[in-house]
């Protein structure tokens, strides 16, 4: 589905530079469940970025579906983006203003979709998270949990093939970090790619491959027994 | 405390500095043009105050009839007539005065010295209703029929010493008047020199009966001319009212003037002389100076908006400090006080620099204006506070409420900022100020399409290639018109000379009453007559529809004194008001001069107009007004100018020969001279001033409502920042974010445009009202001015959607 290929990614600021990632090699395959971890500024939210497109990296070939998009400017990276791929984050990110039903559509709006079919999905995907109830009400209204899968059924209702949730259940409790990560497991079950971000060791067991991040580096890898 | 909130309000301002400087400058120049329409309205309104006797001083002026057509709708002048029946009528008068201005060449003492000096003829009893400053005689001076009464300046300018008492001034060469008294100048700021738009040269008073002698004319029984800035003064006594004196005059009129003059003025109206100053603009049914104090308002009210605006929003960034204040025990009216105080202390920052711009701005205008125009703080000082805490309090007060009246939590958790608090009144207030903004500049707009119009259609007469010259018409000269005209006719560059009573663009209505049969008073119309000579057609380039135009081989075509009959050329108008069948039927045809009622001319017969040409319909008036029926005959003795027309060969050259020849011809006299375009301008110049005036203000509003706008969508970019990150990671382009961030502000703007449309159009009607020649397609520029204010505020506000929508979602996400 996509590789890193000898990837880095520096910020500069006037005297410093800081390496975020040092030369990573990755590759990830179609349908595959990978837990990214490791210490607090090891570079795992950069990489996570960096996979979805929402920064470039610095050097190095980013392979995403046979494309090298590393060179890419930022409207043709929108477009892979909007059709290819979910995210979802550890605050949420849903927007105060917009009902629970909009917040999901938003991510239909700038698809070509008639207004008709976007709220038929809307509602299907609702349904599947288990939201549908909430539908009228604001984020601001809704529990943790329940914010959290409307991020869910946001990152699906485009029919995205690759999810990247950066530790989706860092600001939940057990109980509802467990049902986002059964959710994750359901759409991954189904063949949605998913890379997820976590510093839970319990959740990095839901995937089948995690990717420990350390300095910028991939320090090493480990595949969960089938 | 108070101390306290305004250090906080400083520092507030210090940390925001863009807010705070769009804050304080925005709300100083709205100050600043208000203030200045403030002060210019009152100056205007405000004259003649060194005369002791002000207040009791009246003039009496004439209300035209609806349809005189004469593009006024009063004057400040009455028939001359006037002046000796209501002194003799109305005995409880302290005093009555009349002056009548007229040019005269003047030489001084026996040198050869000469200058032009338009001379105010008047009774004697001025002198007791204006208490002139007398340096040398005194207010006797103009009892004597030969006395003259000077101001200082103009001594000073004529034999360069203030003692000239006894010194003689002859005018045109004959008739010989001694200076009597000197005055002091006379302040700027009073009638005497003043008129809105053009500077007067100083005042030179004579006896007006020294007039009728030289003119030998009878001012005391005419019925028959009106000039504006022909005055007649009087002196009200104590304990009587103006309505009292209002109904008198007009009861003198009724019982005195003519049938024919009661038709074309129905009524008298007395004015208090510090009225006189601006009676022009009531005059031409413009109130331009409660126009200038409305737009100065206006402006105030688009700069407090943007204050209000930018605050509320700010002020939602400020919810923290309030929570906090909040939570340690301040009461609501504690913070009430603070935010009040913040915007007392800007608006006092900001008065204080309009204070300064006027200091600045006032020197300025007065040079460009001949204005004297003064701020005096002692007077203003209690209209300056009062404005000051009015500006802060109006501006203030909305944010103040705003943001103390929410929760101390609510504040603590910085709610308010997610929600849309006073969104909806923030877009009310940007309709507010773009309702102001669009309006004036749709009226702008249609002013100055208007005055285009106007320019254009003045270009039937070839404006730019005759020089006029005027005051040819004196008795002494007028002999010397034929040798002036064949020497003129000589010049290489000279194609055609012409004399004649007025010019295109005069603003001089000469007409009689006429009817195709003699003494037929029923089918009377009025048509206007301008006197003419050969080559008058071609130096206008008025072509000859039909007929034959006017020469001076046929005797028939002259109308000498006491003459009854006369060749005349018509346009299509007369033609058609006079009843013939078609315009080219007229051609061989005859009317009749009706007298009717004329009893100041008592003898005349009434003369026999013979068609011999048709000329097409144009406005010779030019400008405002209407076209007329007019006739076109040659009549040496009324004939004021002569027209050259130049063929364009060297215009230089042949402007110095034209000086030379009017040297040679007429050495007693100088040259007057001055090209058409300049006569147009004379009073174009009021409509093009009246346009500029307005423009900035409009100009003014619209640039402090789109500082408004920038200044507010920069705030609303920036909290926005975290939804539109999470649009664009949802795959939103570009220009769809952008097209958000605009559609937000434009939501306001467009119910604006829709309120700013009628408005301007009934507005600019007032306007147009003015002209008859009038543009059409007034939608369409409305409309413009309509497009202009969108694109505008689109363009402003896409500065910052464009910078927010292109940075990298990344570190939109980031923001919190």
């Amino acid at each position: 589905m996509l590789s890193l290929n000898n990837l880095s990614k520096f910020y500069r600021t006037d005297e410093v530079e800081t390496v975020a990632l040092n030369a990573v090699n990755i590759v990830i395959e179609q349908g595959e469940f990978v837990a990214i971890m490791g210490p607090s500024g090891c570079g795992k939210s950069t990489l996570l970025n960096v996979i979805g497109m929402l920064d470039r990296p610095s050097e190095g070939e980013y392979i995403f579906m046979g494309e090298d998009v590393s060179g890419y400017g930022e409207s043709r990276l929108s477009q892979i983006r909007k059709q290819n791929i979910g995210f979802i984050f550890q605050n949420f990110n849903l927007i105060d203003e917009l009902s629970v039903q909009e917040n999901i559509e938003l991510a239909l709006l700038y698809h070509d979709i008639s207004s008709k079919e976007r709220k038929q999905r809307t509602a299907e995907v609702m349904d599947k998270v288990g939201i549908a109830h909430r539908a009228g009400h604001r984020p601001s209204q809704l529990s943790g949990g329940q914010q959290q899968r409307v991020a869910v059924a946001r990152a699906v209702v485009g029919d995205q093939s690759l999810i990247l949730a950066d530790e989706p259940t860092g600001n939940l409790d057990s109980v509802h970090g467990q049902e986002v990560m059964e959710m994750l497991q359901g759409l991954n079950d189904e063949g949605t790619t998913i890379v997820m971000v976590t510093h839970s060791a319990a959740h990095a067991d839901y995937a089948r491959r995690t990717i420990n991040l350390f300095d910028g580096h991939v320090s090493t890898q480990s595949l969960r027994a089938a | 405390m108070i101390a306290n909130y305004i250090k906080l309000a400083l520092r507030n301002m210090a940390k925001n500095r863009l807010y705070a400087f769009i804050n304080v400058a925005g709300l100083a120049i709205g100050l600043a043009v208000f203030l200045f329409g403030m002060v210019l309205a009152s100056y205007e309104r405000d004259h003649d105050s060194m005369f002791a006797k002000r207040d009791q001083i009246y003039t009496a002026g004439s209300v035209f009839a609806d349809g005189a057509d004469i593009g006024v709708l009063e004057t400040n002048s009455v028939y001359t007539a006037m002046g000796p029946l209501l002194e003799a009528e109305l005995g409880e008068l302290n005093a009555v005065a009349r002056t009548v201005t007229r040019e005269f060449l003047v030489t001084l003492g026996d040198t050869n010295d000469s200058y032009y000096h338009t001379i105010t003829f008047a009774d004697p009893e001025l002198t007791a209703i204006f208490d002139f400053d007398y340096l040398y005689g005194d207010a006797s001076a103009i009892a004597d029929p030969r006395g003259v009464i000077l101001s200082e300046s103009t001594a000073q300018k004529y034999f360069g010493r203030s003692d000239v008492v006894g010194e003689v001034l002859t005018l045109d060469h004959e008739h010989d008047l001694v200076v009597k008294a000197v005055i002091a100048e006379i302040p700027k700021d009073s009638h005497f020199n003043s008129s809105m738009i053009q500077e007067r040269e100083p005042r030179l008073f004579a006896q007006l009966d020294t007039l009728g002698s030289i003119r030998d004319f009878a001012f005391d029984e005419d019925w028959g001319n009106l000039s504006l800035g022909d005055m007649t003064y009087m002196l009200l006594p104590e304990g009587k009212s103006r309505q009292w004196l209002n109904d008198q005059v007009n009861a003198v009129f009724q019982r005195h003037a003519p049938e024919g003059q009661q038709e074309f003025i129905p009524y008298l109206r007395v004015r208090a002389l510090v009225e006189d100053n601006t009676v022009i603009w009531d005059a031409i049914g413009i109130p331009a100076i409660t126009s200038i104090q409305l737009l100065g308002l206006l402006v105030l009210v688009v700069a407090c908006v943007n204050y209000t605006n930018l605050a509320t929003a700010q002020s939602l960034g400020r919810a923290r400090e309030v929570g906090l204040r909040k939570t340690f025990g301040a009461g609501q009216r504690q913070l009430l006080a603070q935010f009040m105080i913040e915007s007392l202390t800007i608006a006092t920052l900001s008065m204080l620099l309009a204070l300064a711009c006027l200091e600045l701005l006032v020197p300025l205008f007065n040079r460009w204006s001949t204005k004297i125009v003064s701020l005096d703080y002692l007077s203003i000082a209690p209209f300056l506070v009062l404005t000051t805490v009015f500006v802060g309090v109006a501006a203030g007060a909305y944010p103040a409420y705003m943001i103390t009246r929410a929760t101390p939590i609510d504040s603590l958790h910085n709610s308010m900022l997610k929600g849309n608090r006073g969104g909806l009144f923030r877009s009310l207030m940007i309709g507010v100020q773009f309702t102001i903004s669009v309006f004036m500049l749709a009226c702008v707009l249609v002013m100055y399409f208007q005055n285009q119009q106007v320019a254009k259609s003045a270009d039937i007469f070839p404006k730019g290639s005759v020089v006029v010259l005027e005051r040819a018409g004196v008795e002494d000269i007028v002999k010397r018109h034929e040798t002036l005209r064949r020497q003129l006719m000589a010049l290489p560059g000279v194609d055609n000379v012409t004399y004649t009573s007025q010019v295109p663009f005069d603003q001089s209505n000469s007409s009689i009453g006429v009817a195709r049969t003699a003494g037929d008073e029923a089918s009377e119309i009025i048509i206007n007559q301008v006197r003419v000579d050969e080559g008058f057609l071609e130096t206008y380039d008025i072509p000859l529809l039909a007929g034959r135009t006017l020469t001076r081989d046929i005797a028939g075509d002259f109308l000498k004194e006491d003459g009854e009959v006369v060749n005349v050329l018509i346009n299509k108008l007369a033609a058609a008001s006079l009843g013939f069948a078609s315009p080219e039927a007229a051609v061989g045809e005859s009317y009749f001069e009706i007298l009717g009622d004329r009893s100041w001319e008592e003898g005349r017969a009434a003369v026999q107009y013979n068609i011999v040409g048709l000329v097409p319909d144009q406005n010779f008036l030019g400008l405002h007004n209407k076209i007329k029926p007019m006739m076109f005959v040659m009549q040496e003795k009324w004939v004021q100018t002569a027209s050259v027309r130049l063929n364009g060969e060297n215009t230089l050259q042949t402007l110095q020969d034209i000086e030379r020849v009017w040297e040679e011809v007429i050495p007693d006299y100088p040259i007057q001279q001055r090209f058409l375009d300049d006569v147009f301008n004379d009073i174009y110049v009021i409509f093009k001033t009246m346009n500029m005036v307005l423009a900035a203000f409009a100009i003014v509003a619209l640039t402090l409502a789109l500082i408004g706008l920038f200044g507010l969508a920069a705030f609303m970019a920036e909290r926005r920042t975290r939804e539109i990150g999470i649009r664009k990671v949802l795959g939103a382009r570009v220009d769809q974010i952008v097209r958000l961030l605009v559609w937000q502000f434009s939501i306001p703007v467009l119910w604006s445009l829709l309120l700013a449309m009628p408005l301007a159009y009934a507005a600019s009607g007032m306007y147009l009202n003015f002209f008859d020649e009038r543009i059409t397609l007034l939608p369409l520029i409305i409309g413009l001015a309509a497009v202009l204010g969108l694109v505008t505020a689109w363009l402003i506000v896409s500065v910052h959607a464009v910078k927010i929508a292109t940075s990298s979602p990344i570190q939109s996400l980031r923001y919190e």
